[in-house]
């Protein structure tokens, strides 16, 4: 119920938001808007052309059915090298093959994750080596590429671990965490790998020494405490609540622009989720879970198969960490940055107001 | 050695409408409405064509009050020549949602 109630108050607060500001346009027009960045710099110029096209469609459903046409050019805009395809899809199954092998050998309840993580990012670096120009390299968002390669491989790190000390804790019969998680790290991964075309100036700023911030403050709380994260409120920490607002609210200040306080804050989540997720499950595996003190617990262990405890307990942790780190927690934080983007856009009209001279 | 690849059905529709105003400058919205086709397939098309010079564009250079200026397409000379080569070859196999729309034929758009 608790979930339900998040997820409907999400709901209208993102329905307010597309709602407003009708001077901008209506929903389809601030969705088309919104999306145009997204496309790769040799394209910006055809989500333009969409956009003024769609400034002459009329009807209600004429226009949604054009702005649906817009996003999904936008989503899967014509490859520039459509060459490269079938070269880097090709080392990218056998790369994926390969980690397939060495899991089923190492880690056979980890196979289908590997299978899936490396087949959805073989995927992704075909689409991004087929549609890319040339990429831009500035130092903020090469760091952003680092710091995102390296919470995913450390969010890996740490599934691979629990999977080698306590192998019964990763077992998925179902794969259906096994594929969530993948989708969700290679999701994550590619939103963050992205920010160079969706964010110039303030945006990869705010976002790394947010990210840096929370980072630190989240591994000290969880490994220097040996508290470990329990549900959802944990994850909604004072520490990912605060980076996620600082990012949003510094960034459209900076800018004065809401919609980049907006892509920092998102950025943050995107960059953090991983680094939170890893520090969460090192602190769980740094815990002795010998014995059952919960009573649900005490009730269930018979019943679920597991040979011991400690799997019982971090098969638990890591189901719950997947689902609160990665999707419960960043809607909630997502609201905090659109609300932080306009507190920090509100922030800025009024300090130019009282600017002396003004 | 280049290897070309067949058009698409869809794209031989879109080069068929361009090609029979060739001097004519035509609108996006225009062509989708045409053909009946929607804009996630039509824009690859003109994207791709342009790609590979068989399109040349150019915005609209009238400004007219409470719109952006348009974007506008037109063949080149090897386009039309691309054009006339395909539509030969393809001219039985056109979707169908583009044979109904040519029952009864809305104005295309040019400027």
């Amino acid at each position: 119920m608790p979930v339900l109630l998040l997820i409907a108050s999400m709901a209208v607060v993102a329905g307010l938001w597309l709602r407003r500001g009708r001077s901008d346009g209506d929903t389809p027009t601030r969705l088309v808007t919104a999306a145009i960045p997204a496309l790769p710099a040799h394209r910006r110029e055809w989500g333009q052309a969409m956009v003024a096209e769609l400034a002459q469609v009329h009807g209600r459903a004429q226009r949604w059915r054009f702005a649906a046409g817009v996003l999904r050019v936008v989503l899967f805009p014509p490859p520039r090298h459509p060459g490269r395809a079938l070269p880097v899809a090709a080392a990218g199954v056998t790369a994926a093959t390969v980690a397939t092998i060495a899991a089923v050998r190492e880690v056979p309840n980890l196979s289908v994750f590997v299978a899936t993580l490396s087949l959805l990012l073989c995927g992704y670096a075909t689409v991004a080596g087929t549609r890319s120009a040339r990429p831009r390299r500035s130092l903020p968002h090469v760091i952003v590429a680092a710091i995102a390669v390296i919470a995913a491989t450390a969010a890996v790190a740490t599934v691979l671990r629990v999977a080698v000390t306590h192998p019964a804790a990763t077992a998925d019969p179902t794969h259906v965490f096994s594929v969530l998680f993948a989708a969700l790290l290679t999701g994550y991964l590619g939103f963050a790998l992205a920010a160079r075309r969706l964010s110039d100036g303030a945006v990869p700023w705010w976002a790394l020494a947010a990210t840096l911030a929370s980072g630190g403050a989240w591994a000290l709380t969880t490994l220097a405490t040996s508290a470990v994260p329990d549900g959802v409120s944990a994850f909604l920490s004072p520490v990912a609540t605060a980076a996620t607002l600082a990012a949003a609210i510094g960034a459209s200040a900076t800018a004065a622009d809401r919609t980049t306080g907006v892509r920092a804050g998102a950025l943050t989540i995107a960059l953090s989720a991983p680094l939170h997720f890893a520090a969460g499950m090192t602190a769980q595996l740094r815990v002795h879970h010998d014995t059952l003190t919960n009573p649900y617990d005490i009730a269930a262990f018979p019943h679920s198969g597991y040979p011991d405890a400690a799997s019982y307990l971090l098969s638990d942790a890591i189901a719950g960490a997947i689902l609160t780190g990665f999707v419960l927690s960043p809607i909630v934080l997502g609201v905090l940055a659109l609300l932080g983007a306009a507190a920090g856009t509100r922030l800025r009209q009024l300090g130019t107001r009282s600017a002396p001279g003004r | 050695m280049t290897r070309t690849r067949r058009p698409s059905a869809q794209t031989v529709a879109v080069l068929q409408a361009l090609a029979e105003r060739p001097d004519d400058w035509h609108y996006g919205y225009d062509l989708c409405a045409r053909l009946g086709m929607p804009a996630g397939s039509m824009y690859p098309i003109l994207i791709r064509l342009a790609d590979r010079r068989l399109l040349e564009t150019r915005w609209e250079s009238e400004s007219v009050s409470g719109r952006p200026p348009r974007h506008l397409y037109r063949l080149t000379a090897t386009g039309r020549a691309y054009a006339t080569a395909n539509a030969a070859a393809t001219s039985t196999t056109i979707p169908a949602t583009t044979n109904a729309r040519r029952s009864a034929p809305p104005r295309l758009g040019s400027a």
